[in-house]
């Protein structure tokens, strides 16, 4: 558990002092916005309540392929990666850390771009907004799971900018299914039922569990 | 590739015990007298079924499409399941087998899904070359699955790093297959209006149509038995014979 | 952590083409040095990773035991013992020289202790640049970083893998001696019940004679000779040099 933490603390340090990975997601997710603005320039309000879900979410999910294709990056200077390797004990620990820290990134940046986006296409934040926020925290459970596990093995492979989505994408799609649905729902303002939670629960702990265990495998010679 | 003039003998690979390939060898050849028989039972049934009234010859369709989810989906369970145990264990035996599976399974999801649009477009009239189709989807994700396999196995440095990636990665997309199929029910709905639910197929068949997608069931899936044991005893076949050439390799 | 002793047995390293190590036997005693030559592609970085725990033989029996004790260690443990330097220094460049000291311990499971590296800083001559950033160093200073990031944890096994690749003359001159000193130096020896065990991969026969007592020559992975101290005559850099080169004409001829 210290492992964990002793992780979670070097990523966000280092991440302190080089910002590229939030840079990096930031501007990503602000850019895509504005495209998708520019692509339906003049939505009638219903519209907009219509199509933000999934506005939305594909910002969130190509945001978070980036920014989990780095997730080994500072590992991958000086071969520290190695280090990681030699670590004794459960090595699902250092699969927890990595995943917290980059959990915490990719829901900072969420947070940014969901005011972008709310800015720059009129929508009321009051409705909906903890709900909103609840289904967005459970998603990336699930995505910081399974992208933390193929970030490392894509990480030593010379094609791990096409490797990583190609990898990552289809394993998103029932996340990005379950999590559209249920902002769909907290966008129009209904009340957030633990219905709407339950996939977003199961697929995550699912991953998460099944990703933990499996860490050890990818960190091997 | 010759080996040096002097009797270097390989390494007991052809030793008195059957190898690997030997056994799959012999089960090849059980597997290929029973779908000898088949086939032609197979093009019997399906010519002499009767023609349905509205969509014509192409709902013929339904003795090959669906029979074809065997080898798609048994192909990636059977890679999840050699992944797994090649975790355990690290025998190339059992990597072969999950290449095997892929290799086949992604044959029998890309027939699934060219076939699929044809009956579809039989079924529900032009225009429909694709409908969201709660099966079709499915097997749409799983292809995509099998590709990323694919290259995931191709662009990983090391056979052995490579076996390894490959069967962490099969255990995922096995898993992805319930959970895709719970999704679609649970929210499908929402996403595609027009989503057709599983449909039980024995339900809707008209008489006449029982033996010959019978048939067609039995038949594809011993096609699809016997693609995977032929393409695992290759895999076995290059193993056996690279190790012995590499052993005999005098320094 | 007291010294480790590591026993292999008809240990293969192989898979599909590519088959590494092809049977070789090997004991090494607690608080030996010993050297791995070998030409590139002899199985050397597949023998440390399988002694780093970082990997299984495919075949074979191995283990390494530590305080005489008689069950193996499992390779969560053996990892536990091990400390690495590599030719890649291992350390994160954005964090300081005690940070990444500190980083280290805590990978080992041991709560970070400021005099500990406080005292290994000092050690290395890095205590003045203790909270610089670790991209802010120098070549030398950080191969010292990475040899006191390998320590921190008292290993009983150090493994070294071609530490002089890319050093000039003088720094690997320094870099031998500091080696040297670690090995032989009192106050760990105390602490860890004697002085750790090393091996160092190495394709400088010179380097190898300086550190270790013994040698290992692997080609196409099998054990081709091991020459000691205890021989004087065939422990000298050139008499490595001539071996190795004996066995890489036998190769060519055979092509």
């Amino acid at each position: 558990m210290n492992v964990a933490w002793a992780l979670l603390w070097k990523d966000l340090a280092t991440e302190w002092r080089s910002r590229d990975r939030i840079v990096a997601m930031t501007v990503f997710s602000f850019l895509i916005i504005v495209v998708f603005q520019f692509a339906w320039p003049n939505m009638e309000p219903e519209q907009i309540v219509q199509l933000a879900p999934g506005i939305l979410w594909v910002t969130y999910v190509f945001a978070a392929v980036i920014g989990l294709g780095r997730t080994f990056s500072t590992e991958l200077e000086n071969d520290a990666m190695t280090a990681l390797a030699l670590a004794p004990g459960n090595r699902g620990w250092i699969f927890l850390g990595k995943a917290t820290a980059t959990w915490v990134l990719i829901t900072a940046v969420q947070a940014m771009a969901g005011l972008v986006f709310a800015l720059f296409f009129r929508v009321d934040l009051t409705i909906g907004l903890s709900g909103t926020a609840t289904i967005v925290a459970l998603a990336n459970v699930a995505i910081c799971s399974v992208g933390t596990l193929l970030s490392a093995m894509s990480v030593r492979s010379r094609f791990r900018e096409v490797l990583l989505p190609v990898l990552l994408i289809p394993t998103l799609i029932p996340v990005l299914a379950a999590a559209v649905t249920g902002t769909t729902a907290t966008v129009a303002g209904e009340a957030l039922a633990l219905t709407t939670l339950q996939p977003l629960i199961v697929i995550g702990g699912i991953y998460f569990i099944l990703c933990f265990l499996l860490f050890d495998f990818v960190l091997d010679e | 590739m010759t080996n040096s003039s002097s009797s270097a003998s390989p390494t007991p690979a052809t030793s008195s015990s059957p190898s690997g390939s030997d056994r799959l060898g012999l089960t090849l050849k059980l597997l290929g007298w029973a779908i000898l028989g088949l086939l032609p039972l197979y093009a019997w049934t399906v010519s002499t079924a009767p023609i349905d009234s509205v969509q014509g010859m192409m709902q013929k369709i339904l003795y090959v499409h669906p029979p074809l989810a065997y080898g798609a989906y048994l192909g990636f369970v059977a890679t999840a399941i050699a992944g797994g145990l090649f975790l355990w264990q690290g025998r190339e035996v059992h990597d072969q087998l999950a290449i095997a599976g892929a290799e086949v399974g992604t044959l029998f999801c890309t027939l699934m899904l060219i076939t699929g649009p044809i009956w579809a477009r039989g079924a529900w009239g032009p225009g429909n070359w694709w409908v969201w189709d709660a099966r079709l989807t499915l097997t749409l994700l799983l292809w995509f699955v099998y590709l990323a396999y694919m290259l995931l196995r191709s662009f990983t440095e090391g056979d052995e790093r490579a076996a390894r990636f490959s069967s962490i990665y099969g255990i995922l997309g096995v898993v992805l297959i319930p959970l895709n199929y719970w999704i679609i029910d649970l929210v499908g709905g929402a996403m595609h209006p027009d989503n057709l639910e599983f449909e039980e197929e024995s339900s809707s068949l008209g008489v006449g149509m029982g033996l010959p997608f019978f048939v067609g069931n039995l038949t594809l899936f011993f096609v699809f038995i016997y693609l995977l044991v032929l393409r695992w005893r290759v895999g076995m076949l290059r193993t056996e014979a690279e190790r012995a050439e590499f052993d005999s390799r005098r320094i | 952590m007291g010294p480790v002793r590591l026993r292999g047995t008809s240990i293969e390293k192989r898979y599909g083409r590519v088959a590494a190590l092809r049977g070789i036997d090997f004991e090494i005693a607690p608080g030996e040095a010993v050297a791995l030559l070998g030409a590139n592609g002899a199985g050397k970085s597949s023998l440390l990773k399988i002694l780093a725990g970082l990997s299984k033989p495919s075949h074979g029996q191995f283990g390494a035991f530590v305080d005489g004790g008689t069950p193996p260690l499992d390779r969560s443990s053996l990892r536990a013992a091990v400390g690495y330097v590599g030719h890649a220094t291992l350390l994160y460049g954005e964090l300081s020289a005690r940070e990444n000291l500190d980083f280290a311990a805590r990978l080992y499971g041991q709560r970070a202790n400021q005099e500990r590296i406080d005292q290994v800083l000092e050690d290395f001559a890095l205590a003045n640049v203790a909270d610089r950033r670790a991209d802010t160093f120098s070549r030398g200073m950080a191969q010292r970083l990475a040899i006191a990031r390998a320590v921190i944890h008292r290993p009983g096994l150090l493994l070294l893998d071609e530490p002089f690749t890319g050093l000039d003359e003088l720094s690997a001159e320094r870099l031998s001696e500091q080696l040297g000193r670690l090995r032989s130096e009192e106050r760990d020896a105390e602490a860890n019940g004697g002085t750790p065990s090393l091996v160092v991969v190495t394709h400088d026969p010179r380097r190898a004679t300086e550190l270790a007592d013994r040698a290992i020559l692997l080609h196409h992975g099998i054990i081709r000779a091991t020459p000691s101290k205890q021989h004087a005559e065939e422990f000298t850099a050139d008499a490595l040099r001539s071996m190795l080169g004996e066995f890489a004409r036998e190769a060519s001829h055979a092509a």
